[in-house]
């Protein structure tokens, strides 16, 4: 045996390998794409250290994250918010990490998406835990593991089959995401979460566009509402509006008393969604008290009637033209309010 | 320049701690070169009791102390006293029972005269912090290392690609064994509320049998392979466990520096085989029961120590009244059977509560008669491919070693094997999961 030999043929043998599975993938569609893991998160989070008062932060959940376009944004006012919204999430742990743990005094917007900022206080919970355990990787990471971040980061940018990710979507094309989508019986007999599949592309800023399909491919869009059904379906837990308005005031009282821009946003839903909304969740019983509480800037989309017929593919979120439009727009009645004191004139 | 690499490599995880490091090499250094010349055997027994202060004392401020605090609290509070502990929220220095335990064996070591002191600073603080086993082992003993720090080295061709070949193995084990094929079903598993069906409890069970394996393996090849690429051998640290036959045998060949570790500088000053048996089965309990302490700091643990001990002891006795001859028929069957029995222990390893390893071992023995089952078909036979293909190459390959079988190899099948596992490693692509020993 020669290892000489045997090392050739496997550098041989790998190339031809990864470059056939890569030129595949692509074949089927795939593009490379950034993976909004909580490395990335935690590389924006950073940069609240060294924000200055014109800075504009965004907290939220995915709506924040969907509707809410970055470039769009700096057109209009010359500053390129920080986008810090995560899927899935209830903003409250993040707004507390920023009131608590940082001497941030610019504008935070924060995106009210009724299920989940009004779910819970509770730090087991999904809502809750999922944005605290992005807090808490961003405050013990190692040198390390930023290093291992820096070092993806050009092979998510430029190979499609590098394509795991921390929220596990059924179209992942790693080695378990492919093992875990062959068809198999369930023993358990519990209804199956239905395939949930990525619906966008993210930035190394973590600006968020709609990938097309999802606006344009209904069946594909059906398939979103579906993991959107089963998750509200199968929640069990009514919303704590008392818990969650009170340790939101909390905050919000501490952030303005140092001289923080606090805003609130209600961003479009739509269908069936918008409808369980406004009978479980209504303007009036959670959205309106917490305004009032909190005594901050706030829009909801409804009231304007730029904003009000917006409607979103899967249900709730804006396809990637809308959420340009919707950011420009909102930018521009923000402004004419003067609530963005620190943005540039036209 | 390898000194300055180590030290980088560890404190880009955390560098306040290298200072532990520092402190361990210091300490163990002068206790080191003092016993080199030292006659006067009480002045001898200070310097290693310095040594073995200063070392065992980081292991219990740093990974005792809450356990310690606990049950002192614990046993405080049952004779009706509200005491209340102030838990001090300290972070474990990542592979601290590995480096404190081979800094120790030099100091014991030179106590014994079993060994000669180190010849310059730098190579004794290498010998402390060589990066590639500092997190996890191999825990390699003085005279095995630090001569080979003596004279500059630079790997052959011959030994840069094999050691290649092993990182690529290990990473191989890691990634696509433990985390891809494995882990999420013994996590799903062991992190079951449920009173499980006995199919799933085994199948999870088994699941973490691979996982520990491939795991810990995995990084003690990655350590081999990348030692090896820079001209320096380290030894092996697994040799098959699974194709064991009794657990004396699983010991000779299951985290084998460690195992010769406790027999060495434990076992045998605890009077080993030369003093009866009541004395011997003594030492071989105090002895488990410590290894399981020296994983982590937790009563389950323990029980996987004692559950060991008892293994060996039971073994021992029936070996002075039954004797078999091995053949290749009744060997698998042996094997087989001390594989399940194993498995037993992995589930104290594994579970994190009494009550999750109480209600894992009675559905394993198919005693609840009410049972959920959590994991798909699919799992269960992804598992059970995994483990069966595990325990049969560990059974044909027990005497046997990667080399010989490589060297009986063409280069192509080597080739082909080396691509399969590079590529496989690829597509998994993993998600950044340590290795499971980093937290010991």
């Amino acid at each position: 045996m020669q290892l000489k030999k045997s090392l050739i043929i496997a550098i041989t043998l790998s190339v031809i390998s990864l470059v056939a599975w890569e030129l595949y993938w692509r074949s089927e569609g795939k593009i490379p794409d950034l993976d909004d893991d909580k490395n990335l998160w935690a590389v924006q989070r950073a940069r609240v250290d060294d924000a200055s008062l014109n800075d504009v932060l965004l907290l939220g959940s995915s709506r924040v994250l969907f509707d809410i376009q970055l470039n769009e944004w700096e057109k209009e006012t010359g500053v390129r918010p920080i986008q810090l919204a995560c899927a899935g999430s209830s903003p409250l742990p993040l707004f507390h990490d920023i009131v608590h743990n940082t001497d941030f005094k610019g504008t935070i917007i924060v995106g009210v998406t009724p299920g989940l900022f009004f779910s819970t206080t509770y730090p087991e919970a999904g809502p809750w835990k999922r944005p605290q355990s992005r807090v808490d990787y961003f405050e013990n990471r190692t040198y390390a593991q930023q290093l291992n971040h820096w070092l993806s980061l050009p092979l998510q940018k430029n190979l499609a089959f590098v394509s795991t990710s921390e929220e596990g979507f059924s179209d992942d094309i790693d080695l378990k995401s492919l093992l875990s989508s062959i068809s198999s019986t369930n023993r358990s007999g519990k209804p199956e979460y239905p395939p949930f599949n990525s619906f966008a592309y993210i930035d190394e800023d973590r600006n968020n566009p709609m990938s097309e399909k999802t606006a344009t491919d209904t069946a594909f869009a059906n398939g979103i509402k579906a993991a959107w059904k089963f998750i509200i379906m199968n929640n069990q837990n009514p919303p704590d509006k008392d818990a969650t308005t009170n340790f939101f005031v909390a905050d919000a009282e501490k952030f303005q008393e140092r001289g923080g821009n606090l805003i609130l946003v209600r961003c479009p839903s739509s269908g069936w969604l918008k409808e369980g909304e406004d009978k479980f969740l209504s303007r009036t019983e959670f959205w309106d008290p917490l305004v009032k509480a909190t005594n901050a800037k706030a829009y909801y989309y409804e009231d304007y009637e730029q904003l009000k017929h917006l409607e979103c593919p899967e249900l709730s979120h804006l396809s990637a033209p809308d959420a340009r439009y919707f950011t420009t727009e909102l930018v521009k009645i923000m402004k004419a309010d003067g609530v963005l004191s620190n943005s540039k004139t036209n | 320049m390898l000194l300055f690499a180590s030290y980088v490599f560890y404190g880009l995880w955390n560098p306040p701690l290298v200072i532990l490091l520092w402190i361990s090499t210091i300490v163990d250094w002068v206790a080191g070169k003092k016993l080199a010349v030292e006659e006067n055997q009480r002045k001898r027994k200070m310097w290693l009791i310095l040594s073995m202060v200063v070392n065992l004392g980081f292991l219990a401020f740093f990974k005792y102390r809450d356990f310690m605090l606990d049950n002192f609290t614990a046993v405080v509070n049952s004779y009706g006293y509200g005491y209340q502990a102030q838990p001090m929220d300290i972070i474990l220095p990542m592979g601290i029972s590995f480096y404190t335990f081979q800094t120790m064996s030099y100091t014991i070591d030179m106590y014994l005269k079993r060994t000669e002191r180190a010849r310059t600073f730098l190579d004794f603080a290498l010998y402390v912090t060589f990066f590639p086993q500092l997190v996890a082992g191999p825990i390699v003993r003085a005279q095995e290392l630090i001569t080979q720090f003596y004279e500059e080295k630079r790997a052959t061709i011959n030994q840069f690609i094999w050691g290649l070949f092993l990182l690529t193995i290990g990473l191989f084990m890691k990634v696509v064994l433990a985390d891809t094929l494995l882990s999420d079903t013994a996590d799903a598993v062991f992190g079951s509320t449920s009173i499980l069906n006995g199919l799933d409890a085994w199948t999870g069970t088994l699941a973490f049998s691979g996982q520990i394996f491939f795991d810990f393996a995995g990084y003690s090849t990655c350590a081999i392979g990348i030692a090896l690429m820079l001209g320096i051998i380290l030894p092996d640290n697994f040799r098959y466990p699974y194709g064991a036959i009794g657990f004396s045998d699983l010991w000779r060949r299951w985290h084998i520096t460690l195992s010769t570790w406790l027999r060495d500088y434990l076992y045998i000053p605890l009077g080993g085989n030369k003093h009866g048996v009541v004395r011997m089965y003594s030492a071989l309990m105090i002895t488990m029961l410590l290894g399981g302490l020296w994983h982590g700091a937790a009563w389950t643990f323990v029980v996987w120590g004692a559950l060991h001990g008892t293994y060996l002891v039971i073994e021992r006795m029936l070996k002075t009244r039954i004797h078999i001859k091995i053949t290749p028929f009744n060997g698998i069957f042996l094997a087989l059977l001390t594989y399940l029995l194993v498995n037993f222990t992995w589930v104290f390893f594994r579970a994190r509560e009494f009550s999750v390893a109480k209600s894992m071992i009675s559905s394993m023995l198919f005693l609840n008669n009410e049972s959920e089952k959590i994991l798909y078909s699919f799992d269960i036979i992804k598992v059970f491919s995994v483990i069966t293909l595990l325990f049969l190459c560990h059974w044909f390959m027990r005497n046997s070693s990667l080399k010989e079988l490589s060297l009986k190899s063409s280069s192509w099948v080597l080739g082909i094997v080396w691509a399969c596992m590079f590529f496989l490693i690829a597509i998994s692509q993993g998600n950044g999961e340590q290795f499971i020993y980093f937290q010991f």
